[in-house]
C-alpha cells in the first residue's frame, strides 16, 4: 500500500476526467511495447484519414505504455497501466524535444468486487483517468475498445457520493495550512441561474466532522448525513435557503476536489490510495 | 503622428464589433464626414483599422484624441468592466455651486503635482455624468495607455464609480485628487461592486422600486394575483401559501425590476448552533465560513427562490438588504446580548 511519492507525483494537482472501463479481454502485460507501436500506428492512420487532431501542425505522436506496480490496493489488483502521448514537431530534428500532450491511466484499487467474478483472460482495471485534449482521449479509447473489446463510459459523480467525499476529506488530518472545505451548489429551475459557494474554514469543518464520526477509520452513511445536515442547518439559519433542495455539483478540500461531471483533482499523495479506492468503487458500480 | 498613438488607436478599433465602428467614429467626431465616406466598412476589421489609422495620420491625431476614442468605447461597453463604488463626505452642509472647469483644473493639478506622467481625459454626458480617464506612468516612464482607470462622477451626488486599472497603487492618489477637485474632505470605498454600472447607480441613487418599511399592503381581494403556471388542480391551501409567498416577495423586493448585480459575498463569523440531541459540535468559537452567491442577475434569482420552494418566505434580511444597504460584501458576526439569534453586520 505504500506508494512511492516520486513515482506518483505526476498524478497530483492535475484535473483528471474519469471513466469506467469494462474488463479488457486478452491483455498481456508483456506486450506493452507492441501495444505502444500499434496504438501509435492507429493514431497516425486516423490523422491520415483526415481526422487530424491538430490542424495545420505537423506533429508526430509517440506513444508510451508502462506499468505502475505501486498503484494498486492489494496483490489482487492489477498494477496500473499508464498511457502517455508525446509530440515531436517534425520541424525540430533534436530528439530531446518531446512534449507530453496527453496522459491516461487505468487502475484498480481494492477492486476485488469486480475481479473476483470475472473469467480468465480478462484484466480488470475499471477506473480510467485522462488529462489532455478530448480528441486524443477519443483516439486512445477507440483503440482500446477495438483491441480489447472493452467499453468506456464517463463516470458521473452523484451528489450523494460528493457528500461522502467532502465528509471524508474534511476529516483528514493535514499538517500544513490547509485550504477551505468548499461545497458548490447550483439551484435548478430558476428564472436566473444561481450558484452558491459555501466554504468552511478547514479547522472548523474538521472539528465538526470529528464530533460526528463515532468510530475512527469507519464512516457510515448516517454520519455523512448528519454532517451535511449540520452544514445545511447552519446555512439555513442565516439565509433561510434550503441547500438540501439544491444540486451539489462540486466539492473541494485540501486533500482533493471532485466535480459531478466526473472530474477529480488529487492534491495530497498520502491520501491518494484512499481517493482511488473510492473512485474504483464508483467505477465498478457503474459497470455492474 | 506618434507610432504608439497609431498602435493604440488601431488596437482600440479592433475591440469594436465591425458594425459599430462607423457609429463610434461618428461619435468621436475626429474624422470628417467626408473622410468617413472614404472608408469601406465591409472589409475585415484589420483593414478597416489600417485605413482609419491612415486618416488619423492625415489629421495628426495625438494621445488626447486617442484617449477620447477610448472613453467613448468604454462608455458604450461599460459593463465589460468591474466597477466599485466610493462615497465622499463633506465636512459642512454647504451647498456649493459646482463648476466643471474648476473641478477639472483642480483634479489635473492635484494629479500632476504628484505624478508628471499621466494622461487625463474628461467627457461629460447628458445624465450629468462626468467620465474621467487616467492613464498612469511613473517618474521615468510614459503613461501605460492600456491599463487606464475610469472614474464616473455625478456632480450632484457624493458618489464616485471607479473601475481601477490593475495598478492599484495609484488608488490613494486618485481618491485624493477626487476629493480635492470636488471639495469634499474624505472618501471611502463602499462594499459594493458589480459589472453593471447602471445597477450600481440605481442602488445608490435609490432609483429602483423599493420596499418602504412603513408600507402596509392592501388586502388582495378585488385584485387578481397573477400566479405563474397556475394549476387548476391546486388545492386551496397550496394556493393561499403561494399567494402568501408572492405577497411577501413583493413587500420585500418591490414590484419593479431589480438592480443587476452578479454576486454577493458573506464572511460568516457566527456560532455553530445545533439541536443538543444531535450531540455535535458545541464550540465557543465562531464557525468560520465564506459564502458566495453568483448569478447573471442575482436579485432576480434570489427573488425566485421562495416561489420555487427552495427558500422560506420572507427571505433572510441578509439577502434582501443588499439594495437598500447598498452593499454586496458583508461580514456577519453574532449579535451579543438580548437576541442571540440575530446577526450584526458592521
Amino acid at each position: 500500500e505504500n506508494v512511492d511519492p516520486q513515482k506518483t507525483a505526476f498524478l497530483l494537482r492535475k484535473a483528471w476526467t474519469l471513466y469506467s472501463v469494462t474488463p479488457l479481454y486478452g491483455f498481456r502485460r508483456a506486450r506493452l511495447r507492441d501495444y505502444a507501436r500499434l496504438l501509435s500506428a492507429f493514431i497516425a492512420a486516423e490523422k491520415q484519414k483526415g481526422l487530424a487532431v491538430e490542424v495545420g501542425v505537423e506533429l508526430d505522436i509517440k506513444v508510451a505504455l508502462s506499468s505502475l506496480a505501486d498503484l494498486r490496493g492489494s496483490e489482487l489488483d492489477q498494477a496500473a497501466l499508464l498511457v502517455q502521448l508525446s509530440s515531436r514537431s517534425r520541424a525540430s530534428s533534436r530528439s530531446s524535444e518531446d512534449k507530453l500532450v496527453w496522459s491516461g491511466w487505468f487502475c484498480s484499487v481494492f477492486g476485488d468486487d469486480l475481479s473476483e467474478n470475472v473469467p480468465e483472460n480478462f484484466t480488470c482495471l475499471p477506473l480510467f483517468l485522462t488529462h489532455g485534449a478530448e480528441s486524443y482521449t477519443s483516439l486512445v479509447g477507440s483503440w482500446f475498445q477495438k483491441t480489447f473489446d472493452c467499453c468506456f463510459r464517463r463516470l458521473a459523480i452523484s451528489p450523494l457520493n460528493l457528500s461522502w467525499m467532502v465528509a471524508m476529506w474534511a476529516g483528514c488530518k493535514l499538517d500544513r495550512a490547509a485550504s477551505a472545505v468548499e461545497l458548490v451548489f447550483s439551484m435548478p429551475r430558476l428564472s436566473q441561474p444561481l450558484d452558491i459557494s459555501y466554504a468552511i474554514h478547514p479547522e472548523d469543518a474538521k472539528a465538526l466532522w470529528d464530533t460526528v464520526q463515532k468510530t475512527p477509520g469507519e464512516i457510515t452513511q448516517e454520519e455523512v448525513d448528519v454532517f451535511m445536515d449540520c452544514l445545511y442547518a447552519h446555512f439555513h439559519r442565516h439565509f433561510k435557503i434550503h441547500l438540501s433542495a439544491a444540486k451539489l455539483v462540486k466539492v473541494s478540500t485540501a486533500v482533493a476536489s471532485a466535480h459531478c461531471d466526473g472530474i477529480v483533482k488529487i492534491l495530497q499523495s498520502q491520501y491518494l490510495p484512499g481517493v482511488l479506492m473510492l473512485l474504483t468503487e464508483l467505477a465498478i458500480s457503474q459497470i455492474q | 503622428m506618434d507610432e504608439t498613438v497609431a498602435e493604440y488607436i488601431r488596437r482600440t478599433l479592433l475591440k469594436i464589433p465591425r458594425d459599430e465602428i462607423k457609429m463610434m467614429l461618428q461619435k468621436w467626431g475626429f474624422l470628417s464626414e467626408a473622410q468617413l465616406q472614404t472608408l469601406n466598412f465591409h472589409q475585415i476589421k484589420d483593414n478597416i483599422s489600417q485605413e482609419v489609422v491612415q486618416l488619423c495620420e492625415e489629421n495628426s491625431a495625438d494621445i488626447k484624441q486617442a484617449a477620447a476614442l477610448d472613453i467613448i468605447y468604454n462608455h458604450i461597453y461599460q459593463n465589460k468592466r468591474m466597477w466599485s463604488v466610493y462615497q465622499m463626505k463633506k465636512s459642512g452642509e454647504e451647498l456649493e455651486y459646482f463648476d466643471i472647469t474648476d473641478f477639472k483644473k483642480r483634479f489635473k493639478g492635484r494629479l500632476r503635482s504628484a505624478l508628471k506622467n499621466v494622461t487625463i481625459t474628461f467627457k461629460e454626458y447628458e445624465d450629468n455624468a462626468i467620465w474621467i480617464r487616467v492613464a498612469w506612468g511613473t517618474p521615468y516612464k510614459k503613461p501605460n495607455q492600456y491599463k487606464p482607470s475610469y472614474v464616473v462622477y455625478h456632480s450632484q451626488t457624493p458618489y464616485v464609480f471607479i473601475s481601477a486599472s490593475v495598478l492599484k497603487s495609484n488608488m490613494p492618489l486618485l481618491c485624493q485628487a477626487l476629493i480635492v477637485a470636488s471639495n469634499y474632505h474624505d472618501i471611502r470605498e463602499m462594499e459594493l461592486r458589480s459589472h453593471s454600472l447602471n445597477s450600481l447607480k440605481d442602488i445608490v441613487f435609490k432609483r429602483y422600486s423599493q420596499n418602504f418599511q412603513t408600507y402596509t399592503p392592501k388586502p388582495l381581494e378585488g385584485r387578481n394575483v397573477e400566479l405563474e403556471n397556475a394549476d387548476i388542480r391546486m388545492v386551496h391551501e397550496n394556493r393561499s401559501e403561494k399567494e402568501r409567498i408572492h405577497r411577501l416577495n413583493q413587500e420585500v423586493f418591490g414590484c419593479g425590476p431589480q438592480p443587476k448585480l452578479e454576486f454577493a459575498q458573506y464572511r460568516l463569523e457566527t456560532m455553530f448552533k445545533s439541536d443538543p440531541k444531535m450531540d455535535v459540535l458545541d464550540k465557543k468559537e465562531p464557525f468560520r465560513c465564506l459564502v458566495k452567491f453568483s448569478s447573471p442577475h442575482l436579485l432576480e434569482s434570489l427573488k425566485s427562490l421562495a416561489p420555487a420552494g427552495m427558500a422560506d418566505a420572507p427571505l433572510s434580511p441578509l439577502l434582501t438588504c443588499i439594495p437598500h444597504r447598498a452593499r454586496n460584501y458583508f461580514k456577519i458576526r453574532e449579535k451579543k446580548g438580548l437576541f442571540p439569534g440575530s446577526f450584526v453586520s458592521p
